[in-house]
């Protein structure tokens, strides 16, 4: 029998975490916006709508020490950040194209090197993953391969029941567990009837023929098509829950301080610029290009993977109007419009 | 306190042991783990490229430019032009510097062996290849002619002056130095020129010879041609790309060059690979 959970004893839920000391991170109303933020008591859930920025930073932060020191005569002392520290998380709330996200970055993250920094967060991580029942012009889970419906990435995962409360599916061992520990907040009922899920925009991408046409046109007018009014603001790659570039930088003096990653975008002319001034991406279109082109190609060569989950926040937020999902549309269709020569 | 092994971004601290300016821009510094098991136990091949940092400032990314076959320290070659080279310009004898590393690929120095081998270098791209000069000299009876042709805008932007004196001396190494036109002095007395014609002039055999390169990509872009008309296969050719890196470690995304990154998948790439590349670097 389909495992079910009330919204108030979801509020429980969070608040039961929360006491054993657990953070509990979840959409949250917060000014103008909804964000993934920790909940300090369960009735700050806010499941409506997607919100503005992406879970990522539940497992890769904004912004972060890496290490600290500190100088005197003696010489320099370095201190370690011990990812044992990182508390135990459950990630509540996350919309599939956010839960899917963390399970496309472990690659990039776990190859040769780990990062424990991501790849602890990771490990104390559950997801709880929402379904979706309303879609807005720019969502395109579905063109990338997921759906409003898709438990990939979550551990239990919830959709939204007609009558209230939501129907529960165990998708890990990590979600059984944490069923397992609150049988009391769950019920089973017989039969359940699900809210319908939401359309997202378009029909679904041919990602082969994206890559393919990649594979060849490194060289093509597209690109300066599409980058002539990118304004190499970041907002993309900032609010994108699979961009993972990011920045190492010193703060503090040279005599006590802190060492950071933080979040970069390949949008930023900056990003490439070698110090003897050379860039080879020394204009947007080249930054553009390697956006697309880390997504949709790079990734998958070196991971078998695509680097989007068809969000949309980056259509929502780009300044000048740029669509990727009409880009993607274009190349998969085999009509990327004027820029290809074409008549 | 401190786990490597856990935090892949954490810096081994190293003392400066020595400090040598090359040009009124250019420094070297020796530096020295100060973790007796560091010392002893830090490998590396050359080719192979660190993090460095000047703590307070942050990372930068250089070649290390002494050789494998000297043990106990390391040395590495940088101008001063940023915050993080300056600062390091800023340290003195006995201050502590980071070091991360060694990370990327190297040079197959093994299959060079029964080899001739021809350097080719412009201005502050020696270190990358002095590593692979020493390593060789180091070895020298494994490698057949030695031939080093390097050269710089003026005379005083030739790095390791005292080296290329040393090697001019050796009766086993071939060294055609040289300095663009109008960069000599009236006592200069090597040559006079681009690195690319004066190698077309030296004309090294490219039979059973392997040539490394490494220079400012207009260097890099003239004397590829050079080399090719000598008789040299993009196989026999190795360089060093040097893309801007932060992680060194294949996760940051700024150092590829399409679906190759420079950090994991370089900084060594024969020009046959480069040219397979985009040509974006």
């Amino acid at each position: 029998m389909p495992k079910t959970i009330t919204e108030q004893n979801l509020h429980v839920l969070i608040d039961t975490l929360i006491k054993e000391g657990k953070r509990v991170v979840g959409p949250k109303a917060a000014s103008a916006m909804t964000l993934y933020a920790p909940l300090a008591k369960g009735d700050e859930l806010a499941l409506a709508g997607l919100p503005r920025r992406s879970a990522k930073e539940t497992f890769f932060p904004l912004c972060e020490n890496i290490l600290s020191f500190a100088k005197d005569k003696e010489g320099v002392k370095v201190s370690d950040i011990d990812p044992a520290s990182f508390p135990e998380t459950v990630l509540i709330g996350a919309r599939p194209c956010d839960a899917a996200a963390p399970g496309i970055l472990d690659a990039v993250f776990s190859w040769d090197y780990h990062d424990e920094f991501y790849l602890a967060r990771r490990r104390k991580s559950t997801i709880i993953g929402l379904a979706c029942t309303t879609a807005d012009d720019a969502c395109f889970c579905g063109a990338v391969g997921l759906s409003p419906g898709d438990p990939a990435g979550s551990d239990l995962f919830l959709t939204p029941l007609a009558g209230g409360g939501f129907a529960c599916q165990t998708v890990t061992e990590k979600g059984e567990v944490l069923l397992a520990r609150y049988p009391q907040l769950f019920a089973e009922t017989a039969t359940v009837t699900s809210l319908p899920q939401a359309r997202p925009q378009g029909g679904k991408l041919d990602l082969t023929k994206i890559k393919s046409w990649l594979d060849g046109n490194f060289e093509n007018p597209l690109w300066e098509e599409i980058a002539a009014i990118c304004a190499g603001c970041g907002s993309c790659a900032f609010l994108c829950p699979a961009c993972h570039c990011f920045d190492i930088v010193d703060e503090g003096t040279e005599t006590r301080g802190v060492r950071r990653k933080h979040w970069d975008a390949c949008g930023f002319g900056k990003f490439t610029d070698h110090a003897s001034g050379h860039n080879p991406r020394d204009v947007q279109n080249k930054r553009y290009r390697n956006r697309i082109m880390h997504k949709f190609k790079y990734y998958h060569d070196k991971f078998g993977k695509t680097l989007c989950t068809g969000c949309g926040r980056c259509i929502r937020a780009c300044p000048v109007g740029i669509d990727i999902a009409a880009i993607l549309t274009a190349i998969g269709t085999g009509d990327q419009g004027p820029g290809t020569g074409k008549d | 306190m401190c786990d490597h092994s856990k935090n892949i971004y954490l810096p081994h601290l190293a003392t400066i042991a020595e400090i040598r300016d090359e040009t009124p821009d250019v420094r070297s510094l020796k530096l020295v783990f100060q973790d007796e098991q560091v010392r002893e136990n830090f490998t590396f091949r050359a080719g192979q490229f660190a993090e460095y940092s000047a703590f307070g400032a942050g990372e930068s990314t250089f070649c290390i430019a002494s050789s494998p076959t000297r043990k106990g320290y390391i040395e590495c070659c940088f101008r001063g032009v940023g915050r993080v080279t300056e600062a390091l310009r800023g340290l003195e004898v006995g201050e502590t510097v980071g070091v991360r590393g060694p990370y990327g690929n190297s040079f197959p120095i093994e299959e060079f062996e029964g080899k001739s081998l021809v350097f080719v270098a412009g201005g502050i791209a020696l270190p990358p290849l002095r590593t692979v000069i020493w390593n060789c000299l180091d070895l020298r009876d494994r490698f057949k002619d030695i031939t080093i042709v390097y050269g710089a805008r003026t005379e005083s932007d030739l790095v390791y002056k005292d080296e290329l004196k040393e090697w001019e001396e050796r009766g086993d190494v071939t060294l055609v130095k040289t300095v663009d036109p109008g960069g000599n002095s009236p006592s200069w007395d090597g040559r006079v020129g681009f690195v690319p014609t004066i190698l077309g002039e030296a004309a090294p055999t490219a039979a059973n010879t392997v040539a490394l390169v490494c220079g400012p990509p207009i260097m890099i872009k003239f004397t590829l041609p050079v080399l090719e008309k000598l008789g040299f296969t993009g196989d026999a050719i190795y360089t060093t790309l040097e893309n801007r890196m932060k992680c060194g470690l294949g996760k940051c995304g700024r150092c590829n060059v399409g679906n190759v990154y420079v950090c994991k998948d370089g900084p060594v790439f024969t020009a046959a690979q480069v040219k397979a590349m985009p040509q974006e670097f």
